[in-house]
């Protein structure tokens, strides 16, 4: 069953505050390379993509997916505990 | 061992190679961002604007949709969408309509943010709330960042020519496109037009990058933007790109004698 980004975005306090993913984007915003869900990590706030290790900033409210502006995580950064993982809801495709 | 093995693509008459396209094109659009608009009436006088106006007919939105604009940095084509939606939801207040004006969302795709982000300050200028309807993204047009299925038009105005690889870009409008999807092209063309054609070129290649040099400071990125119109394919082996990328129903209109085309299909 494919997890899409909004359900791991999903918070319950809505979308929008400090930096938070809006729901419209969450709906449809994949990874441009492996195009698998994306992970929000609150504390470089970039999106982060699990599947082949990239993260994505955030610049001035605007997602730089560029498939060459993204950058390859590290194992460190990877297990690192720093990144919020948000859990699913019960929304799942 | 890359240089051995490299693609050239066309940078206006300039053969390239492929990685440096797009940081070259990258280059062109950060320097004509803030006098785009400006530079845009002048070259085609006014005139583009009814040409976006005539791609928002076609297109024919409706309230509720998810509508992608690649290469729309400065929102002319997606603020249109929206004013079209906002007028059929008026429309439809005497009616019933399946889909809510809330459900709308317009994403812009530009892989400059100086484009997006005079976009932006346009949306807000023109009273639109922040997140509202509009969503602003960077990214590739080769290489879109939504999933699949997920929109229920696509454009581009005036961005193929800049892209690298037209046919990923029309592999991935097809794939963001969900089924009954319609994608439509609006892009500067062919002229055939005995006279015309002459005089058309004497004024591409004279005018326009003195224009530029004018009233942008930069003749470069002008005569770059001529030479791009040359080298892009002409009407129907376009045509024929977007039907090998899977669409169906593709067809195009030629405006004022082929100096821009709408090449449009359907995802079936």
């Amino acid at each position: 069953m494919m997890r899409r980004t909004a359900t791991l975005l999903l918070r319950q306090n809505g979308s929008g505050v400090g930096g938070d993913i809006p729901q419209a984007l969450a709906d449809v915003l994949v990874c441009p390379l492996s195009k698998k869900p994306l992970r929000y990590c609150e504390a470089s706030g970039s999106l982060i993509s699990d599947a082949v290790g990239v993260s994505f900033p955030i610049v001035d409210g605007i997602p730089c997916l560029v498939p060459k502006d993204g950058k390859l995580m590290d194992q460190d950064q990877k297990e690192s505990e720093d990144c919020t993982r948000i859990l699913p809801t019960t929304n799942e495709k | 061992m890359a240089f051995l093995h490299s693609h050239a693509t066309s940078f206006g008459y300039k053969q390239v190679p492929e990685e440096q396209k797009s940081k070259l094109v990258g280059n062109v659009f950060s320097s004509v961002a803030s006098s785009y608009d400006l530079m845009n009436d002048l070259m085609s006088v006014g005139l583009h604007r009814l040409w976006k106006d005539r791609l928002i007919s076609k297109l024919n939105p409706f309230p509720g949709m998810k509508h992608l604009d690649v290469a729309g940095g400065t929102g002319d084509v997606a603020f249109r969408v929206l004013e079209r939606i906002n007028s059929v939801s008026h429309r439809a207040m005497q009616g019933t309509l399946p889909y809510t004006e809330e459900d709308t969302q317009i994403y812009v795709c530009d892989i400059n943010p100086n484009m997006l982000n005079v976009g932006k300050k346009r949306a807000s200028e023109r009273g639109y709330k922040e997140d509202n309807f509009l969503s602003w993204i960077q990214g590739d047009a080769e290489a879109l960042s939504f999933e699949d299925g997920s929109m229920d038009g696509y454009t581009i105005a005036f961005g193929i020519r800049n892209v690298t690889h037209i046919e990923k870009a029309l592999s991935e409008a097809y794939r963001v496109l969900k089924r009954g999807g319609r994608f439509l092209c609006l892009e500067l063309s062919h002229v055939d037009v005995p006279l015309f054609k002459e005089i058309y070129d004497v004024y591409s290649f004279s005018v326009i990058p003195a224009m530029g040099e004018l009233v942008a400071g930069d003749r470069q990125s002008y005569q770059y933007l001529v030479e791009s119109v040359r080298r892009f394919p002409n009407q129907e082996k376009f045509a024929q790109m977007i039907q090998e990328a899977g669409f169906a129903r593709v067809e195009y209109e030629n405006l004022v004698g082929g100096v821009v085309a709408i090449h449009s299909g359907l995802k079936l």
